[in-house]
């Protein structure tokens, strides 16, 4: 089976790849570039360990097959922090206790930044339903909520 | 997941032609399908991408508030669309329903009802909306109503090498809900799905649509609860009828989701509250 | 308030930057160059005979390096089935390959032939004699006979005297029980205390139910993974992601016939443990085994299907509960007899059933418990294994007792408790617990007292104990030219654990949090470590840092009274330095300066060892509320309120305290209410997240959670392990709350909508 020409944005660097079109970009992503941040939880969707933005959009990049990425800029986790500055998602998860494990971690920032740079002005209960994409086993969500509640006030008062 | 030939055509007629071939897939936001191959349910020896063709994205609105939407609309801009919001209230509810933000970002509204899952949450809106399905092949195009495209579990009317390429939504209903039983907020498959569609005269019911999902080997209409409707104010014994005329019109199957008679008895719970909902909205 | 700086606060912890950042890596993020990798064969029947493994065609696949089966196995410990299946999805051969697509297609095409059986499922039908048997007979007398036989055996043992009519007398009496016979049995326990009899005969009110919970998955949401590395001289490398690194080794060693020495076990960054994350046949022997044959490194990761098929859950079971008391409210029998199902393995938490007894002081008390074969994977530990199975039928079956005789739950409960100095088994009594002050709590910060219920509304209470465990465990502290102090162990992090051991040694060293570092080290390196499950990790490792930053305390002064020239009584570290307690003006010399001085002269670098064994460990307990509110047409319950308090000892990060309240809670919550390992004839049937449900962010509330802290004699500052009690209470929290919203009693868990809807009608809704 013929492999295609894959040329990927990743975190602001270009990334010419030869790839099976049987690849997902998650497998892409962790195998062929290395960047290991983003995690497997379930290979299904339906737990969001995976989860990267893709042009802007928060996916799971396990549904995602790496041939159809090509010409797009991906985020991963490991593109949050700019010049040794943590993103302040990352800096709340961090004071609020809002990881355990934090094998889920990677997954829910990314999806956590997504909404914040859609619309920080949720709600509680809006940023609990927006973020079930995500499962976390650690937590009980209590201080994950409170991690991007906190980072969602601090983005609209420095915006 | 076993390997393919994989093709990125940008045109129907390329798509078509390639599509119209034995073993093939086509891939739309790719949800069901880069799963079922991991799962190996589906092994295709191609997988035709429908990403690069153009205009089969968004959702456009006629003078006469008729809708027409893209199969290759995402779920997200589906639920997220203030004319179908508007209009088409169910629908956009039904799309929010289905997985995750993420999930929605890459599932298309063309791939859930491509998919004929009978539990999909777009197709009880569709159904409501009364919706017209535009199929095109390499030999022409050709027009079905929703509530013909579905023959089975996972089949439909569409012959090999036929895409659908959009959906158009006629004159809107003036108020339209859709319920899915589940036990998770969100990312759970609906045990059943409920919506209802009503336009109000002086406040008597015309134009009322019942559509259910996951309750039948294919979508349905519960076409005589929506006959009991028509032409009457709402009573809290029509509404009674109406969801047990509902009820009859399933016929669910028991699963390691939940039984045969909690599905029948949900939809006329579901019934009674969408159409009220319906109504209110209206 | 305490007089401490550093324990008692709430700090970030140790690995928060690469957490947050993706830095941190897991199992599944090691790739040593030229790596393989493995995927299991698995059987596609529940119960079967094997006639055949065919790995020919898979042999050919280009791609593939090595295929195992239980032949490539040389000690010949069972690692792959090799006559007989006794679960869908157990291993029976494992192939390597230099793409994990590879992979699976090679072990899609190696061909088994089955001779299908029939197969059980149940564990009230694994104990029938129609059932099919897994292990030979496996038949056992139920408690009853049991009790008859014992008798019958002990009068025939006695040959001094002719005891035939009594025999023969008894003998007719077995007679009565044909039913106690039970098929299938992989263990028993059995238990009393007072005479059960004549407790049920004083009670005024007598309640008997049986209580069924599923068996659920601890869903760490990392599946397991190992990667292994054989070199040629026999040298074994493994990159394991568990909660027990030395138990891999000796597990690795064991099941291998490998020493000790020629194992290196690198503990990953785990990604969730909760008890599952000890086995060492799961993944690292095969990657181990594959490694070992194929000459290059291998990783062997499973899916989450894999997980389902092939994990290790907490076993599911069904309990047998009667309860009696007076009227005016004291407990006085309680009995139980349970059926745990400990699926094709033994091993299942039977012995948890004495927590039925929970934290009341209940004269009459009887318990027999059997493990039970059936066709399902074996289990294993779940965050207080076997407690939230027993204390939900115990906490259910108290509130019914309540109910009936017109008491609070929440007094009911006070009235019953354990007080400090009541006599419990084995000749003891009840250390100073919170069992009461844990209570009240919840009751107060939660408004027990003055609470409201809309329509369909109601609140639940239950409370939950547990005890952690201890074991041995070493820690090196050393204290560097700069004042930085670094820290040296064996143990895995399980979640916020190194941060607590960085917290009590910059207590005891009096430096600031931020200078002390900790790093964990390999089998190789560490001084030993036990596992870090059963709530160990902070009263083990506490006490044993505790230990070594007091060596090196002691070592500090010395050193000090060198420099100084000054008596070691006369010297005191304060604020990372040591000062001259009586010198007018103050004299004093910083740790970094003590410790360039002893490098540069004879002292040598400031080094203190901690060793631990043991100590007795204090019980725990978890106190829980929570309002709900069910739609009586769905049988949807939705969570309005959720309220945790918890005897912690003393919370030595409270952040970290906080967080395992919430997270224990919520998967109480979440077995109540969702989680479910369904199986049908050909094994599990739910092997995914999309109907195998974990509770998401939009499922819940905030977890309100409240800390008691009533110190534990032997834990460091007082500290209990926190871990696993607050998973107990929640099963029975919820299903009282909805027996009080809607006035059903669920006996058989999860709570889903059919089940309310279903108990509503049969209550004339």
């Amino acid at each position: 089976m013929a492999k295609h020409h894959v040329n990927l944005k990743v975190n602001g660097d270009e990334h010419d790849l030869l790839v099976e079109p049987r690849k997902t970009l998650l497998a892409v992503l962790r195998d062929t570039i290395g960047l290991t941040g983003t995690k497997e939880g379930c290979s299904t969707g339906d737990c969001g360990a995976c989860t990267v933005i893709v042009d802007g959009e928060a996916v799971t990049s396990c549904m995602v097959l790496g041939v159809t990425a090509s010409g797009k800029e991906i985020t991963t986790i490991e593109g949050l922090a700019g010049d040794g500055e943590l993103h302040p998602v990352q800096q709340a998860f961090i004071n609020t206790g809002g990881y355990q494990c934090g094998f889920c971690t990677p997954g829910f920032i990314m999806a956590s930044k997504a909404l914040l740079d859609e619309n920080p002005n949720r709600s509680e209960e809006e940023f609990r339903h927006a973020l079930g994409g995500n499962i976390c086993r650690c937590t009980g969500y209590t201080k994950i909520l409170e991690a991007v509640l906190k980072a969602a006030e601090e983005i609209r008062t420095t915006a | 997941m076993r390997n393919f030939e994989f093709f990125e055509p940008t045109t129907l007629a390329e798509a078509s032609r390639l599509f119209a071939q034995e073993h093939t897939q086509l891939l739309a936001g790719g949800t069901d399908l880069v799963i079922g191959m991991k799962a190996l349910t589906e092994a295709p020896q191609s997988v035709i991408s429908l990403q690069k063709i153009p205009g089969l994205a968004g959702v456009t609105t006629e003078s006469d508030n008729s809708i027409s939407v893209g199969a290759m609309t995402k779920v997200r801009a589906v639920e997220l669309s203030a004319d179908i919001q508007q209009h088409h209230t169910a629908l956009a509810e039904g799309a929010a329903e289905i997985g995750s933000i993420q999930i929605r970002n890459l599932a298309t509204i063309g791939g859930n009802i491509a998919h004929a899952s009978p539990a999909a949450d777009t197709v009880a809106g569709l159904l409501v909306a009364d919706a017209q399905v535009d199929i095109a092949s390499a030999d022409g195009e050709r027009t079905v109503s929703i509530d013909e495209l579905f023959t089975g579990p996972g089949q439909t009317v569409l012959a090999p090498g036929e895409i659908i390429t959009r959906f158009r939504l006629p004159s809107p209903a003036s108020g339209s809900h859709y319920i899915k039983h589940k036990i998770r907020e969100v990312m759970d498959l609906a045990f059943i799905g409920v919506a209802a569609a009503v336009n109000l005269n002086d406040g008597v019911i015309t134009d009322a649509r019942i559509g259910l999902a996951a309750v039948a080997p294919t979508p349905i209409r519960a076409t005589e609860a929506e006959n009991l409707l028509n032409g009457n104010q709402l009573t809290a014994e029509l509404l009674a009828q109406a969801g047990e005329a509902a009820a009859a019109a399933a016929s669910p199957i028991s699963d390691l989701r939940c039984s045969a008679e909690h599905r029948s008895e949900m939809v006329n719970v579901l019934t009674r509250r969408t159409v009220q909902e319906a109504v209110n909205r209206a | 308030m305490s007089d401490y700086t550093v324990v008692g606060q709430t700090v970030a912890r140790v690995d928060a930057v690469e957490k947050v950042t993706g830095a941190a890596q897991y199992g599944a993020d090691v790739h040593p160059p030229g790596m393989l990798y493995g995927k299991i064969v698995r059987s596609k029947q529940a119960h079967a005979n094997i006639l055949s493994i065919d790995t020919s065609e898979a042999e050919k696949l280009p791609g593939v390096k090595a295929i195992i089966t239980q032949d490539d196995v040389p000690s010949g410990r069972r690692v792959f089935a090799t006559d007989k299946i006794l679960y869908l999805g157990e291993p029976l051969a494992a192939v390597a390959a230099t793409d994990p697509d590879i992979a699976e297609e090679a072990a899609e095409l190696i061909k088994i032939e089955y001779e299908v059986l029939p197969v059980v499922q149940d564990v009230m039908e694994a104990i029938k004699p129609s059932a099919p048997r897994l292990h030979g007979d496996g038949t056992k007398d139920g408690p009853n006979r049991r009790e008859i036989a014992t008798q019958i055996r002990r009068l025939t043992r006695d040959k001094e005297n002719d005891h035939s009519d009594e025999i023969s007398k008894l003998e007719a009496e077995l007679e009565n029980y044909p039913d106690e016979v039970y098929y299938n049995i992989s263990a028993e326990s059995h238990s009393d205390a007072g005479d059960i009899e004549k407790g049920f005969a004083e009670c005024d009110v007598v309640v008997e139910d049986t209580y069924v919970i599923p068996r659920v998955h601890q869903t760490y949401m990392e599946p397991h993974v190992s990667v292994a590395s054989a070199d040629s001289s026999g040298k074994v490398t493994v990159w394991a992601s568990t909660q027990g690194p030395f138990a891999i080794r000796s597990g690795i060693a064991g099941t291998l016939g490998i020493p000790l020495t020629q194992i290196n076990v690198i503990g990953t960054t785990m990604g969730g443990g909760f008890g599952g994350r000890f086995g060492v046949i799961i993944t690292h022997v095969p990657a181990v085994l594959l490694s070992q044959k194929s000459g290059r490194p291998v990783r062997v990761q499973m899916t989450r299907e894999e997980e389902f098929t092939d994990g290790r859950p907490a076993p599911g079971c069904v309990i047998k509960l009667k309860t009696g008391a007076t009227n005016d409210g004291r407990i006085l029998a309680r009995q139980a007899l349970a059926f745990w199902d400990s699926g094709s393995v033994s091993g299942a938490s039977i012995g948890s059933t004495i927590r039925v007894r929970g934290v009341y002081k209940i004269p009459n008390l009887k318990v027999d418990a059997y493990g039970v074969h059936t066709n399902k994977s074996g289990t294993a530990a779940y965050r207080a294994p076997g407690a939230p199975q027993a204390i939900f039928a115990g906490e259910s079956q108290l509130d019914e007792i309540a109910e009936r005789i017109g008491m609070d739950p929440v007094k009911f409960r006070l009235m019953n408790m354990r007080e400090e100095g009541d006599p419990i088994p084995a000749g003891a009594t009840e250390p100073k617990v919170g069992y009461k002050e844990t209570l009240e709590a919840v009751a107060d910060a939660a408004g027990w007292w003055d609470r409201e219920a809309g329509e369909n509304q109601g609140w639940g209470v239950a409370v939950g104990d547990w005890t952690n465990g201890c074991g041995p465990g070493g820690v090196y502290v050393a204290v560097h030219e700069d004042g930085s102090v670094r820290i040296f162990h064996g143990s895995m992090d399980i979640t916020g654990t190194d941060t607590a051991i960085s917290q009590i040694i910059a207590e005891i060293l009096t430096v600031p949090y931020e200078s002390v570092t900790i790093r964990r080290g390999d089998t190789d390196s560490a001084p030993y470590s036990t596992g870090s499950g059963g709530s160990v990790v902070t009263f083990t490792m506490g006490n044993t840092a505790k230990l070594a930053a007091e060596d090196a305390h002691q070592r500090i002064l010395e050193l000090a009274s060198e420099r100084l020239n000054m008596n070691v009584d006369n010297l005191e570290l304060r604020d990372g330095e040591v000062h001259v307690v009586t010198a007018d003006p103050p004299k004093s010399i910083l740790l970094g300066e003590l410790a360039a001085y002893s490098l540069s002269t004879t002292g040598g670098p400031i080094v203190g060892k901690g060793s631990f064994a043991r100590q007795a460990s204090t019980p725990a307990l978890a106190a829980q509320i929570a309002k709900v509110e069910v739609d009586p047409d769905t049988g949807r319950t939705r969570v309005l309120k959720l309220v945790a308090s918890q005897d912690v000892g003393f919370a030595i990060n409270p952040m970290a305290v906080e967080g395992q309240i919430e997270g224990g809670t919520v998967q109480g919550y979440a077995w109540a209410m969702m989680e479910e390992m369904q199986y049908g004839e050909d094994g599990n049937i739910n092997p995914g997240f999309v109907d195998y449900r974990v509770p998401t962010s939009a499922d819940l509330p905030t977890v309100e959670s409240v800390i008691v802290e009533v110190p534990a004699p032997n834990g460091p500052y007082g500290a209990k392990g926190v871990g696993e009690p607050p998973i107990t209470p929640t099963l029975a929290t919820m299903a009282n709350a909805v027996k009080d919203a809607v006035g059903i009693r669920v006996t058989e868990l999860p709570i889903k909508p059919e089940k309310v809807v279903q108990a509503l009608q049969s209550n004339g809704h």
